[in-house]
């Protein structure tokens, strides 16, 4: 496992409508099951209109911690689209940072009208990997559309994350939290999709 | 075990454990949450959405007049339309306990301007408390009432985005009974602001502001942390948490109560420290007023920015003077991600009308407000809550018979019972013929849908009469109303054409429900797509802006052997089978295998 130290900063980058304020909020909750202090700061408003959405998780033992990562101090990127997370590395990348990004792209209006091209995929690949410590690139959304639902993409990703054992959370921690704050009726599914995502990681270490 | 609430959560649950009975509000990023956690965890307190802050204020203060504890929420803008009862409201004082929380947006993260709220205070002479994250959150507004009875005032609480959004640890307490019996209390000196008696209130004001000054020095939510005394901070809020991971060994004096100022204690807490340094979002509101009590600030706005957001990164860059260097300086372009309309959105197809016929569209506050981006670019003005419409009118008198045709009105429903009946009204009145167009989608959309008096649904989601807008033009003297579908574009084009073209006002009521709305979707519909072979590249559909549709630039023949510089691809898992490309397509290459109609509800 690599090192976990505190002050941890974790950023979940994506765009809205793909449920990065909900996961936000379950892996702190997860944290502080565990006995550490979490905090989530996140800006939301007209950004759950397609725009760019990015949650911060920072997890520490003690001190004053705020709701924003300073720039640069990020520890690990949850990306949910591949655009969104290069963004965020440019902010709050540095050489030790981890990142775990879903490899299907959301255009943004201006690439919809032809105005602005997305940036090619297999370049934004190979920033990523160059500019972090170690980068895991993951089909989640197909993974999802070959589980029956788009929506199931944001677990499948925090399963990755949790197979990466970057963190001190086991998936028992965060099935324990999963099944106090989701609705009953969406927890097999969940389950399931996290399940496939710790996986997947697995399967590629 | 602590409780991971949002800020907007813990002032809800602050009103609960303060034992406020009554709490009001009008949604309105960033504040939206906190009624929504009153009316859904807090079944004690009686919730209300009203129809704009200025009633909620006044809801509110009748509630309190009888000694009831009484909460009102909104977000900083909010507060404009409040004023005009806060500031009598300040005069006649309360009875029981009265809470106003502001929400600030700086950085303007969802809202028209980014106005420091903190400047209420000062102008309605009333006292300001200031948490800086939700467990502060929580324990400032139980606090809040209690200064409120203690000194006869409304109290307000300031949050700002980075607050009420954050979650934090909470430690959670009883609920509380408040202190005073609730019955109607008859007092017109105190209640009824005539000249004769609001001029002896204004004494009671300024009287009470003393004694609020006084109050300060010893408030225990201003804190004095005496560390390294080469540096000393004042600060407040969610600057509080910026300065102190940038600075954790300086001094602080953290105002928790940013009004009135504890003016001795700020002047003993200079005598400790060489240098001081105030840090603050938005204005120089602590150290302009620092300035007038003649304490001398070596650090503040001359230094860190007025405009938008404060960021533990730009107080280590300008403060502390360690510049950020770049982690990488543009490793790719990437293209800017703003909100887009939702795919399926009843806005689009009125936007793309517009568009169409050229018109200027005098705007207002809600989700078409996204209208004015590209590409459908066809919003022109978005100023306040209701301004559409008094926009329209004065064009049409400025303009004159030369304006016929060439402008509309576009405000939501939900705006529409804010402040667009006095608007309404006025066209009529003044004999304008501007045309304004409601366009209704039976909700608050851009807040993440609340209920409003035209919806039949209450805060808790209890069926209520629903305002008839056909009814109320009507009422209000339009002999011209149409009720019109936005996904129909055809016919929409013509009703929009011959009403704006009219020497007599008119309504235009959209019959659109938003898209996100569930319980107005009662089928799902199956999604479009694009026959490529078809396909000639026209861009047509892409110029609806809508999410679900993508360019495919790969330059070739379709299968009619037609040249075209790409193809268009609709998102399956986005699409909803609004049918608005479906109507655009020339070439019959946009299908869907489901029945098609135009609409998200088939009986549109």
């Amino acid at each position: 496992m690599s090192a976990f130290s505190c002050p941890y900063n974790l950023i979940i980058a994506g765009v809205g409508g793909q449920g990065n304020v909900l996961i936000s909020q379950l892996i702190a909750r997860a944290f502080i099951r565990k006995g550490y202090q979490a905090i989530v700061g996140e800006t939301y408003g007209v950004s759950q209109r397609g725009g760019s959405v990015m949650s911060h998780v920072r997890v520490f033992k003690e001190g004053v911690v705020g709701p924003i990562i300073p720039e640069g101090l990020g520890n690990l990127v949850l990306g949910l689209e591949p655009m969104e997370t290069l963004r965020i590395l440019k902010a709050y990348g540095n050489p030790d940072i981890h990142v775990i990004t879903n490899t299907r792209p959301i255009s943004p209006v201006d690439v919809i009208a032809g105005n602005l091209s997305y940036p090619d995929l297999d370049n934004i690949f190979e920033s990523i990997s160059l500019l972090s410590k170690r980068a895991w690139m993951l089909d989640a959304s197909d993974l999802a559309m070959e589980m029956g639902n788009a929506l199931l993409t944001n677990m499948i990703m925090v399963g990755a994350m949790l197979g990466t054992d970057l963190l001190p959370l086991t998936m028992d921690d965060f099935v324990v939290i999963l099944q106090t704050y989701t609705k009953t009726e969406g927890f097999d599914a969940n389950r399931s999709a996290l399940q496939r995502g710790f996986d997947t990681i697995k399967a590629t270490e | 075990m602590k409780k991971l609430l949002s800020g907007n959560e813990a002032i809800a649950r602050g009103a609960y454990e303060a034992g406020a009975t009554f709490a009001s509000a009008y949604p309105g990023t960033p504040s939206t949450e906190i009624l929504e956690t009153v009316a859904k965890e807090y079944p004690e307190i009686y919730a209300e959405w009203s129809p704009n802050e200025k009633v909620a204020m006044e809801v509110a203060m009748g509630a309190a007049f009888t000694g009831a504890r009484a909460m009102v929420a909104m977000k900083h803008v909010g507060v404009n339309v409040a004023a005009d009862p806060l500031m009598t409201l300040s005069y006649t004082g309360i009875c029981g306990g009265l809470v106003v929380v502001t929400a600030d947006d700086p950085q303007l993260y969802s809202s028209q301007n980014e106005q420091d709220n903190r400047n209420y205070a000062k102008f309605a002479k009333i006292p300001m408390l200031e948490p800086s994250d939700s467990q502060e959150a929580k324990d400032f507004v139980v606090r809040a009432f209690e200064i409120s009875e203690q000194f006869d005032t409304p109290v307000m609480v300031r949050s700002v985005t980075r607050i009420s959004h954050a979650r934090t640890p909470v430690e959670l307490k009883e609920r509380m009974k408040p202190p005073l019996e609730v019955k109607i209390r008859k007092d017109p000196p105190k209640y009824v602001m005539l000249p004769v008696y609001g001029r002896k209130r204004h004494v009671v004001v300024e009287e009470r502001f003393k004694k609020l000054k006084e109050f300060a020095e010893t408030f225990d939510l201003n804190k004095m942390e005496i560390n390294d005394t080469e540096i000393g901070i004042i600060t407040s809020g969610i600057s509080y948490q910026y300065a102190k991971e940038v600075f954790p060994n300086a001094s602080y004096l953290k105002l928790g109560m940013i009004w009135p100022f504890p003016e001795k204690m700020i002047k003993d807490f200079r005598s400790k420290v060489k240098k001081l340094y105030v840090i603050e979002e938005l204005d120089p509101f602590i150290e302009e007023n620092l300035k007038i009590m003649g304490v001398q600030v070596d650090l503040g706005k001359d230094t860190l920015p007025i405009c938008g957001e404060l960021t533990p990164t730009i107080i280590k860059e300008k403060v502390a003077g360690i510049p950020e260097e770049p982690f990488l300086a543009n490793p790719e372009n990437i293209p800017p991600r703003p909100p887009n309309m939702c795919p399926g959105c009843p806005h689009r197809g009125m936007f793309y009308t517009i568009k169409k016929l050229k018109l200027y569209a005098t705007g207002d506050i809600g989700c078409y407000t996204l209208g004015a981006l590209p590409p459908l670019t066809s919003l022109d003005t978005c100023v306040c809550m209701g301004a559409s419409i008094g926009h329209s009118m004065g064009m049409s008198k400025a303009l004159g018979d030369e304006g016929r045709g060439k402008f509309v009105a576009v405000i939501g429903d939900s705006t529409f019972m804010h402040s667009g009946m006095t608007g309404l009204a006025d066209v009529v009145y003044n004999k304008s013929y501007a045309t304004v167009i409601i366009a209704d989608n039976r909700i608050t959309a851009m807040t993440g849908a609340q209920d409003h008096p035209a919806t039949g649904y209450t805060i808790r989601g209890e069926a209520t009469h629903a305002v008839d807008f056909e009814e109320l033009g009507k009422a209000l003297g339009f002999k011209h109303i149409v009720k019109a579908n936005p996904y129909d574009l055809e016919t929409y084009e013509k009703i929009l054409k011959e009403e704006t073209e009219r020497d007599e006002p008119s309504l235009i009521i959209n019959q659109g429900p938003c898209a996100l709305l569930r319980r107005a979707l009662p089928k799902a519909k199956k999604p479009f797509y694009v026959d490529v072979d078809k396909c000639i590249g026209c861009k047509r559909c892409i110029g609806l802006g809508c999410p679900a549709i993508t360019w495919n630039a790969e330059e070739g023949t379709n299968a009619d052997g037609k040249k075209r510089k790409g193809y268009a691809v609709i998102e399956p898992t986005l699409c909803n089978g609004c049918a608005l490309c479906y109507q655009l397509c020339n070439v019959d290459a946009i299908k869907t295998e489901d029945k098609v109609f135009y609409g998200l509800v088939e009986n549109l």
